[in-house]
Formats: C-alpha cells, sequence, structure tokens
C-alpha cells in the first residue's frame, strides 16, 4: 500500500510514520497531535517513503514480519533522520539500529513523552536518550564502543533503573539539567561509532555548537584492549 | 554411561592381550616348529603332496583366523568351520605319514591342531574346545590302532603325549578363561563402586538440598502459617499480607534457585516478578549485558532486596539487571511503602541503596565483579 500525504498540517516540525498496523499510526498520531510544534505529513506501511516527505520518520523496525534495520541505513545515508520505534528491544538490535544511523531508538511500551521528546530533539540534530537505550548504552562491551566518562556511565544506568531524571540528579547530588549533559554527552560519543551517516555528522556538528562536547572529547576510541585492562 | 565405558574398555583390553599371546604361540607354532619338522620328515611321508598340502591349508586357516580374532570379527559360525577344517586337514597330514608314525618324530598335525582349537575356539564354550581336542586326539589313535601300532609302548607314548598335547592346551584355554573373568569382575566391581559412590553423592546433595529448604520453611513460613491457623495473625491486615507476599516469593525464588538454566539470577527475577503479576502489579523487567555465573548465595542477596520492593509493590513495578565486567546491578523501582526497606540481607557482598520520590522506592543491589583495591 502507498501512504498517504496528509495536507491539514499545522505545526512547524513534519513528522512521517511507517508501521505495518493502522492502529499504531493512529496511535501515534493521537499522541504527536498534543504537540502543537508537531505535524503529521505522511503515514505509510512499507518502506517506500518518498525522500525527504518530513524532518523526521518514526520507522516500525519489524515490517511485515521481517526486521528493516537495513533500511535504517539506506534512510540515514539518504539525510532522513529515523526514529526506530519497536517492541523488540534486543541490545543486539539497539546497537546496530543507531550504529545504522538512526536518531533514536524508542520502545514501543515507553509511552508518549519519550516519543514526543526524541521527535523534537531528533528534529534539531539532538540527542535523547530513552531509559531502554541508556540500559543498551551503559552495558555495551563492543570492541568499539565510545569511552563515556564515569559520571556518563552512572546517569544512564540510573536513568535506565529509574526513568526519572530528578532521581537521578538528587542521588548524584547534580542538577537535573547536568544529568541531562551526562546522558546526551553519551549519546553523542556514539555517533562516531561505525560507518559514517549524514544524521551522524549532523548530531557531532549540533552538539559542538551548542557546546555539548568540544571536538577534542571525541576522537577518542577505547579500544578492545584497554577495555579489558 | 562412562562407567559402562570403562568398563567394556578394561574387559576387552584384557581379552585382547590374551588374544595376542593364543596368536604368536600358534604363529610361532606352526610357522616354526611345524615348518621344521616337515622338512626334517620330507623324505618319509606319502605322499608328500599330502603333507606339503596340509602344511599350507593349515598357514591359510590359521592366518584367517588369526585375522578375524584380532579385529574382533570371529563369528559362532566361521569359528566352527575353521576348526573343523584344521580337524580335516590334521586327518589328511596324518594319512601321509608312514605307518605308526602318528606318535614320533615325524608327525606334527596332532599338537598343531590342538592349538588351532584353542585359537579358534577361544571365545566359544569349554566344551566346543574339549569336542575338538577330543576329536583331535581320536584321530591320532584311529592311525595308531588302523596301523596296528598299538602296543604297550606306543599306548604308554600315548598317555604322555595326551598330557603334553591336549592337557596343556585345555589348561591354558581354561586358565585364560579364568584370567578374562576375573578381570571383567574386577573392573564390574570397581565400576559399580563408582556408581555406588557418585549416587551418595548426589543423595547426600539433594538432601542438604532439601534440608536447607525445609530450615528455611520452619524458620519463616511455619509461624506464618501456624499464627493464620491459630487466628493470631489477621489475613486482612496489610502487614500479614506483605509477609504472606515476601514468603511466597521466597519460596518461589528458592525453589528457582536449583533450576538448570543458562541465566539462573534473571530466572529468579522472573519467577519474584511473576508473584507480583499475580497480584496484579504490572512489572516491566528488563536485562542487559551478558551475566556472568555467579554464587548461588550472591544471587540470593542480589535479589534479595527486589523480591522484597515487588512483595510490596502496589500497582507498578521496574526491575532492571545491568552487567558489566566490573558489575552486577539489579534494581527495582515500585510503588511501594517506605517500611519496605530492612536491613541489608547476609554479609556485605552486594551493596544497596534507596531513594524514595513521592511514593516511588527505588531500591538498588550491586555486587563487584572485580573488587578495587
Amino acid at each position: 500500500m502507498v501512504g498517504d500525504p496528509i495536507s491539514d498540517a499545522t505545526g512547524s516540525l513534519t513528522v512521517a510514520i511507517t508501521d505495518d498496523h493502522p492502529v499504531v499510526i493512529e496511535g501515534i498520531q493521537t499522541w504527536l497531535s498534543e504537540e502543537p510544534r508537531i505535524s503529521v505529513v505522511y503515514t505509510g506501511e512499507t518502506l517506500e517513503v518518498p525522500p525527504g516527505v518530513a524532518d523526521v520518520l518514526i520507522l516500525d523496525l519489524n515490517l511485515h514480519g521481517r526486521l528493516v534495520i537495513d533500511a535504517v541505513a539506506t534512510l540515514a545515508a539518504a539525510g532522513q533522520r529515523v526514529i526506530a520505534f519497536s517492541q523488540f528491544t534486543e541490545q543486539r538490535v539497539v546497537l546496530e539500529v543507531l550504529e545504522a544511523g538512526a536518531c533514536e531508538f524508542v520502545a514501543k511500551n515507553e509511552g508518549r513523552a519519550h516519543l514526543v521528546n526524541t521527535v523534537l530533539a531528533a528534529a534539531g540534530d539532538r540527542p535523547y536518550v530513552t531509559p531502554t537505550a541508556a540500559g543498551v548504552l551503559v552495558g555495551d562491551r563492543g570492541a568499539n564502543r565510545p569511552k563515556l566518562s564515569s559520571q556518563e556511565r552512572t546517569a544512564l544506568l540510573w536513568w535506565f533503573q529509574s526513568m526519572s531524571k530528578a532521581s537521578v540528579a538528587r542521588r548524584m547530588g547534580v542538577s537535573v539539567h547536568t544529568v541531562d549533559v551526562y546522558i546526551r554527552r553519551a549519546r553523542v560519543k556514539y555517533a562516531q561509532v561505525g560507518r559514517n551517516a549524514p544524521t551522524k555528522a549532523d548530531m557531532l556538528a549540533r552538539a559542538i555548537e551548542d557546546g555539548l562536547v568540544k571536538p577534542d572529547d571525541i576522537t577518542g576510541y577505547e579500544s578492545a584492549a584497554a577495555g579489558e585492562g | 554411561m562412562t562407567v559402562g565405558v570403562v568398563r567394556g574398555m578394561v574387559a576387552t583390553r584384557f581379552a585382547r592381550a590374551v588374544n595376542i599371546g593364543v596368536v604368536t604361540i600358534v604363529g610361532v607354532w606352526h610357522l616354526g616348529l611345524d615348518t621344521l619338522l616337515v622338512l626334517r620328515g620330507w623324505p618319509v611321508y606319502e605322499p608328500q603332496a599330502a603333507a606339503a598340502g596340509a602344511w599350507l591349508a593349515l598357514a591359510v586357516i590359521q592366518a584367517t583366523g588369526s585375522v578375524l580374532l584380532l579385529r574382533s570379527a570371529l563369528s559362532a559360525h566361521s569359528a566352527r568351520m575353521l576348526a573343523g577344517a584344521a580337524l580335516v586337514t590334521g586327518v589328511v597330514a596324518t594319512a601321509a605319514y608312514p605307518p605308526g608314525g602318528a606318535i614320533g618324530d615325524v608327525s606334527w598335525a596332532w599338537n598343531t591342531v590342538g592349538w588351532f582349537g584353542v585359537l579358534l575356539l577361544i571365545q566359544r564354550p569349554l566344551w566346543e574346545l574339549i569336542v575338538l581336542l577330543g576329536a583331535n586326539t581320536a584321530v591320532t589313535v584311529g592311525f595308531l590302532a588302523a596301523d596296528g601300532a598299538l602296543d604297550h609302548v606306543t599306548v604308554s607314548r600315548l598317555l604322555a603325549g595326551i598330557y603334553t598335547t591336549a592337557g596343556i592346551q585345555f589348561t591354558f584355554a581354561y586358565l585364560a578363561r579364568q584370567l578374562n573373568d576375573g578381570a571383567r569382575e574386577a573392573t564390574e566391581i570397581a565400576a559399580g563402586q563408582a556408581e555406588y559412590l557418585a549416587r551418595a553423592t548426589a543423595d547426600e546433595t539433594v538432601h542438604a538440598e532439601r534440608q536447607r529448604r525445609y530450615e528455611y520453611l520452619r524458620g519463616r513460613v511455619e509461624p506464618l502459617l501456624r499464627g493464620l491457623a491459630d487466628r493470631q495473625l489477621d489475613p486482612g491486615d496489610a502487614v500479614v499480607r506483605r509477609r504472606a507476599a515476601v514468603e511466597a516469593a521466597r519460596l518461589r525464588r528458592l525453589f528457582a534457585e536449583t533450576d538448570d538454566i543458562p541465566h539462573p539470577l534473571l530466572h529468579e527475577l522472573r519467577s519474584c516478578a511473576d508473584i507480583a503479576e499475580r497480584r496484579g502489579v504490572r512489572v516491566t523487567l528488563l536485562s542487559y549485558g551478558d551475566l556472568p555465573e555467579l554464587p548461588t548465595s550472591v544471587r540470593r542477596e542480589l535479589a534479595e532486596g527486589a523480591l522484597l520492593v515487588l512483595a510490596a509493590a502496589a500497582t507498578e513495578a521496574r526491575v532492571t539487571l545491568l552487567a558489566t565486567p566490573e558489575e552486577v546491578a539489579v534494581s527495582v523501582v515500585a510503588d511501594a511503602p517506605p517500611e519496605t526497606v530492612v536491613e541489608p540481607p547476609g554479609p556485605l557482598a552486594v551493596s544497596f541503596l534507596c531513594d524514595q520520590e513521592g511514593d516511588q522506592l527505588w531500591w538498588e543491589t550491586r555486587y563487584p565483579m572485580r573488587p578495587a583495591r
């Protein structure tokens, strides 16, 4: 089935949705309709998404029984910002999707606020880490994982555990803003891992512009040997 | 299974040693001694072709029998056929002796056919060998009688011959059999003892495990059940209900503890979550990283906090498990009352942290895999 362009869009930030279950599409539309800055301009059930149809594409990772991680890479290589939205929360799946150049991974059980926040952040090439993705990143033992500071690791772990940045901040003895900086900085470090993608380069450039990271911060890779030490 | 294999191996190796021994004896006997005797007495055999043919036929029978025996491929049928052929060949060889020569310097087949019987019938019941030795002796006696040579002296020599041929051959076969049986019996006894020891150890382990659970039941669950039965505890009381929920989860975890599965800690946490879900609590359980193997006591302490908070959760709980090479962290966040938090269980192999925000209780237990020094 070919997707449907939607004409009565009002918000400045455009979103496309691809999911093989119409009920999920309608659910996402309802969630996003409460946020005036966002307008859904396209919905579809297949990977045949017109290039540049929207600022952000929310993509179900399992379309008609097939995992479409390779499609994420193709879309990201063409400069399309993709948010992977899936019930498959295995560590491997999440890491591969981020490595392929997806802006973010959102688990289907994580709720409206996380999806809306992710869309708003992704549209501005800024990182947003859901608690599920935080657990995946802090538990990553891959050979070419980036080197995270101990605060970044702690912030990711506690965000994964508690789903409350206020709790994490109280426990770390820092402000909620600082917790957010640790989490986003950790995510930005992942934008330099693996193959290049315009989406990753945009995120890195924006992070440097925002002063989230310095160019020096993101050049050091933690080698597999160093990880054993 | 291992015990059976060991037993088979020992018995097989022992029988093989005996087989190699008898093959060697028969080989030296026929190819060495018989060859010398036939060559020395060559002029007197009549017809000479019968002597040569018999020697050759016995060599073929010997080679075939030896190969089959050493390859453990000597069937009952071929053993009997070959033994019969050897006996017939013996008759042919004896027929070529000069009259009255069935015992003497030029006779060779009697002894040889007897040893062939030992070789070919070593795996057969003893009576088959006795039959062959008897028939073999009868051939010699028959020829002597036909030649009219059974005088006083020859009968004495015949009796001595029976002792030195059939007697020795029978004794050899009998002893080999006894040794084989002895070895099999010894290995069977050893294997039986090993089996008994293994079973006793397993029984002891199971018993100790049951004892441990029973001690636990007696200390924690029995007073609760007794209190409910005696109406000293009110099932409507929230404290009693929570105590019951905790003990139910503990029991469930205790039973899950001995399950043989790849990730026991995750399995135990799941069984705690399962109990809470039955009470209508919505539980999310997430696990990332590769879980290392953990001792039972560490798993028990890591799961205890999650168990208590889950048992006290009102409507919702989030359980997370994160494993890195440095540490294992178990955490639970739930809408549970603050008094759920008690002293950390057991020795401080784990550390725990609690934090409350609104009605959310956050409990975290960590186990350092590589303690900083």
